[in-house]
């Protein structure tokens, strides 16, 4: 059931006729991992709070640079040396008391990350490396939990909703290693796959409206333009290949 | 009537700036072929050995994606390839 206080935080949400207090209450009773404090991490949390997520898991093992807050808006400049996910926690308590922020410095490898990922209905990945994200990839489709993927670099980036066994993952599209890099970046452009993340969570979770599976959707800032992408399942994926 | 090439803002430069360059062939790779005979500088944009693309080039046939073998999808006229790069970052 939703507090008088809910009813009227989310008031306007809950006017929305897909969601209604019925959905409320199932953002309230629903559970997320976020992947990464950064760029696409602060504007996936930022809204997934504000909607009344009732628990984000935010797992990051970075600390606050001056050179992270031309676009990791959860941090500001009194934030600089503290470790990310307490910054964030710090401000996004602030935003909505009324939802649970567990804050966990670590950083995900294959040892940890069934364990980081135990007891969620979603995981976003907010990741600056493939690695990692591969990582996160394996292990959701292991436990048959969805997996919103987003990536950027200057002015573009992409998302794609993945629901395990059913439509193609990270993994289908994969054509060998890609060596890391200090990559270009502009803040508007993790705001706008960040902000795309988060609504395919929020739709997830209600169940309404038409996720991006098995379609890639890539925007490009320079041009204003999003480009849809057919991306099918890889029967030779090592990942999803196997599940029927 | 050729197949269209849309070419990614990074490669441009060896493009003299188009975006979108006409090539002909039968397949996927053979277009690629005819754009790199047009234009040689994207040979080493796209391609890491003979026949073999960067692993961070994505190719797209029509709007879906052309992976795996995507050098051997053949083409018709009127069809569109996208040349895309991977993103990494977050």
């Amino acid at each position: 059931m939703l507090t008088p206080d809910e009813r009227e935080r989310y008031d306007r949400q809950i006017l929305i006729e897909q969601i209604g207090p019925e959905g409320q209450e199932k953002l309230k009773r629903s559970r997320v991992v976020i992947a990464g404090a950064g760029g696409l991490g602060s504007p996936i949390a930022i809204y997934l709070t504000a909607a009344g997520v009732g628990m984000i898991r935010l797992i990051d093992h970075d600390r606050v640079s001056l050179s992270n807050l031309n676009r990791q808006i959860l941090h500001w400049e009194g934030d600089i040396g503290k470790k990310k996910v307490q910054s964030a926690a710090t401000k996004l308590r602030n935003l909505n008391p009324g939802i649970k922020i567990e804050a966990i410095d670590e950083t995900i490898t294959e040892a940890n990350v069934s364990h980081l990922l135990e007891g969620c209905d979603a995981i976003v990945d907010a990741m600056d490396n493939l690695s990692t994200r591969y990582i996160l990839n394996r292990c959701a489709i292991e436990k048959n939990i969805p997996f919103f993927h987003g990536a950027i670099r200057g002015f573009e980036g992409r998302a794609m909703t993945i629901l395990p066994g059913k439509t193609a993952c990270l993994r289908c599209m994969y054509r060998g290693s890609v060596p890391e890099e200090k990559f270009p970046v502009i803040g508007v452009t993790p705001a706008v796959i960040g902000c795309i993340q988060a609504t395919e969570v929020i739709k997830y979770l209600l169940g309404i409206g038409q996720l991006l599976t098995n379609r890639l959707l890539m925007y490009d800032g320079l041009e204003a333009l999003f480009t849809e992408f057919a991306v099918n399942r890889n029967p030779e994926c090592d990942h999803c290949g196997q599940i029927k | 009537m050729p197949v269209k090439v849309h070419i990614h803002l990074t490669h441009r430069r060896f493009t003299d700036g188009k975006e979108v360059v006409e090539a002909e062939g039968q397949t996927v790779g053979e277009c690629l072929n005819h754009l790199i005979q047009q234009f040689p500088g994207m040979e080493k944009a796209i391609f890491a050995k003979k026949d073999k693309l960067h692993n961070i080039v994505e190719v797209y046939l029509n709007h879906a994606s052309a992976h795996p073998n995507e050098l051997a999808k053949p083409v018709k006229d009127g069809d569109e390839i996208h040349l895309i790069l991977m993103l990494a970052g977050g």
